[in-house]
């Protein structure tokens, strides 16, 4: 594929802002969407692990990790869209054709994703309280972690495919004759995927961590909590993380071996060195605390570096592919044609930072403190008024909609 | 050598992707428009359960809750990126512009999508767990995004149709394009509409609550405002007609099913009458009967609405501008956009193509055929299944004529000119149409729509439509 063609590819209509802001939001929103998709295989895999214990401390977990299955799924899809949006903005000819080429797939995706999702709530109608039955229909469980798996393949294979411009006329037409049935996954890296999931272990060991803190921290304080409980979660997490932490890196350093010759150099970059400090920082981080985890806020500090980790990864992720699309093909991502729409760019940043920020500000506090309290809880005034507030911003988001909409329309 | 920036084609022989697309985007509407709907009807029975003092109302808004996080939440959150999805890789040029000229607004949905998901959970699983004030505040919350998610879709939706304004063609910006007459209408009538399936939906809810002066209390409400949103949505689309691009209204004239407008009367006198029914016997609602409605709404409603928005667009993808088969078929100088037409003129379609192998890039008497199929999957395949099933099956509309030289005369007299209103122009040069009309010539001799031979009338100046192949 000439850089001509990847030119041509791309859309005429141009991006309304400068193509940094896309790349940028592209990684951080990725960088969430892979930590909720850690976080779900996770505690999907400990509910498992749990499900077939008796020990009553199994059972706790997991039914809690099977509640933090269910909302992390959505939290994964909702968190998936972003950077769904934005890979398509400047990377566009890389992201359309991958997909087109193995558009069956793309189709499967979204079918096997409601299995999965269906599947995990199958499980909880059969298992509304684990702690207080034995497990039923483990099965669907089971089938619906093979499912996500199978999906997060596919949307390995779609990344890994944008990589490839040199192979896609050959997939498409195979000896030159056109294959349009989109069935074939084409290109894969086994370890590269590898590492995506098997970090899994660290960043949900971090997150138990986390889960731990609150119990601790709940208002009616320890002698509600069962302390054996709490002590028993330390180790596991610790160890969980250690162990993925450990298994995730060995995948990495097999995945930088075996990159293809044009993405050699990532194995020596400085991004490479970053990711791999950040990981092993967040990984022993929890470790270097010591008894310090169990003070103040310290408990969610490691699940917090471990969010940085990610975005730390997410960009050498992202350089691999710049840099590689830039060098070995021509392509640079930044120098997109612009056309300017400054009302839709900031009302975008408005909306995200104050609406969102207040409203979801508002919503996840009052969702913590509710569940660290036993009984109704009531929010203190100050926090209503942001409710209030967050309230009062949407009614307003609406009424400029209709606003300018009508002044435009009346125009 | 300039280029074309056409992607690789995906055909499924099957069904046809343009009817993948269609059945994704019909479950999507039912499961997003019920949440919307659903989402300010809680706000609604949360108020008046708190103003009234009546807990059981609450209880409702649970169990619906419960139903709705599976059957809207779980389906409708997977289904709308597969909307995406599909239309990805059946229109990738035409989710591609509306992409680039939207792409804020979409991340603007998004904000609201996040406070949906954090705000569904909330209201069901903080029910006697904050006080009744906090609940009702987080209602009115998820109520009022949801409905923002609707306001931001509907103007990309109408965009796709028609941009809002004609100045978006030479002065560009996001708001031109947005905003017109189309998107009011068509909001207003996506909002009557998303409160006529919240009331179907919720009737499967709704006729399994046992104590029966609720169960009355509910199914009243569900069927009042069932039947006022019929009505006025039934009303608004007559406006909503009326907004169409006078193309539109021609093929809404000639070329729409018969079908299709006996069909939405049809289901919504339907709707009508059951809820009437239901108003009168609350005892009648069952869950069975409720989700057999649901049914109802969704093939002789949905479906007929989503593939006639499909047809009414035709030849374009979305705004005006993109053709379904993925050309850019006009200037847009607002955006600097250069209509594609001239250059594949100049080189024709096969040498303009970044996919087309090398082999196929020039027609010989070897590989005429298989140029042609080639020029079948990017000119006429999103439109035109090239099987005997799908959408607008090709072999269907030569009458199993095998002349080449007849068809090409056809290709060259209607769709080389551009004479063909529902279709796009197809400026393929000598070569190209000798090519393709091998392929639908030697499809014709294979096809079992056909089993007896038969010749069509296809005279030279054939700018008009074959309308002889339709018998
Ligand atoms: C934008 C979508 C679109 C594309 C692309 C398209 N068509 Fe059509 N075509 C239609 C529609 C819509 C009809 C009318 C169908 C009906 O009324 O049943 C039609 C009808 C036809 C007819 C019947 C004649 C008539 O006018 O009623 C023929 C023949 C035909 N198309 C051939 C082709 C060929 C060959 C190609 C590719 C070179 C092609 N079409 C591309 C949409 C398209
Ligand atoms: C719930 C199951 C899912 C899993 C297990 C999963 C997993 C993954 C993994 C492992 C990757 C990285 C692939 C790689 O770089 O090799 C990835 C990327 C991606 N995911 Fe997901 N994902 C899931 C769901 C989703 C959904 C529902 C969406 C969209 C709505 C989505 C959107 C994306 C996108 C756009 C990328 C690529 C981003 C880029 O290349 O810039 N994912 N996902």
């Amino acid at each position: 594929m000439e850089a001509a063609m990847l030119q041509a590819l791309r859309d005429p209509a141009g991006v309304p802002s400068h193509p940094v802001i896309f790349l940028v939001l592209g990684v951080l929103t990725w960088a969430l969407h892979i930590a909720a998709v850690q976080v779900m295989l996770g505690a999907s895999a400990l509910t498992l692990f749990g499900a077939f214990k008796q020990d009553a401390h199994w059972r706790r977990l997991a039914a809690a990790m099977l509640n933090t299955a269910k909302v992390a799924v959505s939290v994964a899809i909702v968190l998936g869209v972003a950077p769904l949006l934005f890979v398509q903005v400047i990377y566009d000819p890389f992201w359309y054709t991958s997909n087109v080429l193995s558009a069956r797939w793309v189709i499967a995706f979204i079918v096997l994703l409601i299995g999965g999702y269906l599947a995990l709530y199958a499980f909880y109608y059969r298992n509304p309280d684990m702690r207080a039955a034995s497990t039923r229909g483990a099965w669907h469980l089971v089938l619906s972690i093979v499912l996500m798996l199978v999906v997060g393949w596919i949307m390995h294979v779609l990344s890994v495919q944008m990589l490839l411009p040199e192979q896609w006329m050959q997939w498409y037409a195979p000896a030159g004759h056109i294959d349009p049935s989109g069935q074939q996954l084409h290109a894969y890296h086994p370890a590269r995927f590898a590492f995506f999931i098997l970090l899994s272990g660290a960043v949900t060991g971090l997150w138990l961590l986390g889960y731990r803190r609150y119990l601790m921290g709940r208002e009616d304080g320890h002698p509600a909590e069962d302390p054996t409980y709490i002590a028993w979660l330390k180790p596991l997490a610790l160890n969980l993380a250690l162990a993925g932490g450990v298994l995730a890196l060995a995948a990495g350093a097999v995945w930088m071996l075996s990159l293809p010759e044009k993405m050699a150099w990532f194995a020596t970059s400085a991004w490479m060195g970053a990711a791999l400090v950040a990981l092993l920082a967040a990984v022993s981080f929890p470790r270097l605390l010591g008894a310090r985890l169990d003070t103040g806020l310290w408990g969610y500090a490691p699940f917090a570096l471990g969010a940085v980790a990610l975005i730390v990864v997410a960009a050498a992720r992202e350089a691999l592919r710049f840099i590689t699309l830039l060098a070995a093909h021509g392509y640079d991502a930044l120098d997109y044609k612009l056309n300017l729409d400054w009302y839709s760019t900031v009302l975008f940043f408005v909306t995200f930072a104050v609406l969102g920020g207040v409203v979801l500000g508002y919503l996840l506090t009052v969702a913590w403190k509710a569940g660290q309290t036993k009984g109704v809880y009531v929010p203190s005034p100050g926090l209503t008024r942001l409710g209030q507030v967050g309230v009062l911003l949407l009614v307003v988001w609406i009424v400029q909609y209709f606003a300018v909409g009508f002044y435009v329309w009346a125009r | 050598m300039d280029y074309v920036g056409l992607y690789p084609v995906w055909y499924e022989p099957g069904i046809g992707s343009g009817w993948i697309v269609g059945l994704i985007a019909t479950v999507h509407v039912l499961f997003s428009h019920t949440a919307v709907g659903a989402a300010l009807f809680f706000a609604y029975l949360a108020h008046t359960a708190y103003r009234r003092d009546q807990p059981e109302l609450l209880d409702f808004i649970k169990r619906y809750g419960l139903f709705l996080l599976v059957f809207s939440y779980v389906l409708g959150s997977i289904t709308g990126p597969g909307i995406w999805y599909s239309t990805t890789v059946a229109s990738p040029r035409g989710i591609s512009a509306l992409i680039h000229s939207f792409v804020w607004k979409w991340a603007t949905e998004w904000v609201f999508f996040v406070i949906e998901v954090v705000g569904v959970y909330m209201i069901i699983y903080l029910v006697g767990k904050v006080d009744r004030a906090t609940h009702l505040r987080i209602s009115v919350i998820f109520g009022l995004a949801s409905y923002g998610t609707m306001l931001i879709i509907i103007g990309i939706l109408s965009f796709m149709m028609w941009p809002g304004k004609p100045e978006w063609f030479t002065e560009g910006g996001y708001l031109n394009g947005f905003y017109g007459a189309n998107t009011f209408a068509q909001l207003a009538l996506r909002t009557a509409f998303m409160f006529t399936m919240t009331a179907v939906v919720g009737g499967i809810v709704a006729g399994a609550i046992k104590d029966t002066a609720f169960k009355r209390e509910i199914t009243r409400k569900l069927a009042l405002l069932g039947m006022a949103s019929a009505v006025i949505g039934g009303l608004l689309f007559q406006w909503y007609m009326a907004t169409l691009p006078e193309t539109a209204e021609v093929i809404a004239q000639n070329r729409l099913p018969e079908w299709f407008s006996l069909s939405l009367v049809v289901a919504l006198s339907v709707i009508f009458a059951w809820f009437a029914a239901t108003w009168l016997r609350p005892g009648l609602l069952t869950p069975a009967l409720a989700s057999a409605m649901t049914l109802v709404v969704l093939v002789f409603g949905l479906w007929p609405e989503e593939t006639a928005r499909e047809s009414l667009r035709k030849p374009y993808v979305a705004g005006q501008y993109v053709y379904s088969n993925q050309v850019i078929a006009r200037d847009v100088p607002g955006l600097g956009i250069r209509s594609e037409i001239p250059l594949l003129e100049r080189q024709g379609f096969q040498h303009s193509q970044v996919f087309v192998p090398q082999r196929l890039k020039t027609v010989t008497a070897e590989n005429a055929a298989e140029v042609g199929h080639s020029l079948a999957l990017t000119t006429c395949s999103n439109c035109h299944s090239l099987s005997d099933t799908g959408m607008r099956p090709l072999a269907g509309y030569f009458g199993g004529n095998r002349d080449v030289a007849e068809i090409q005369v056809y290709l060259q007299g209607a769709l080389v000119t551009g004479n063909t209103l529902y279709m796009p122009h197809i400026p393929l040069n000598d070569a190209e149409a000798f090519a393709l009309a091998s392929f639908i010539a030697g499809m014709n001799r294979t096809s079992p729509l056909h089993p007896e031979p038969r010749r069509v009338a296809v005279n030279a100046t054939a700018a008009t439509p074959v309308t002889q192949s339709q018998e």
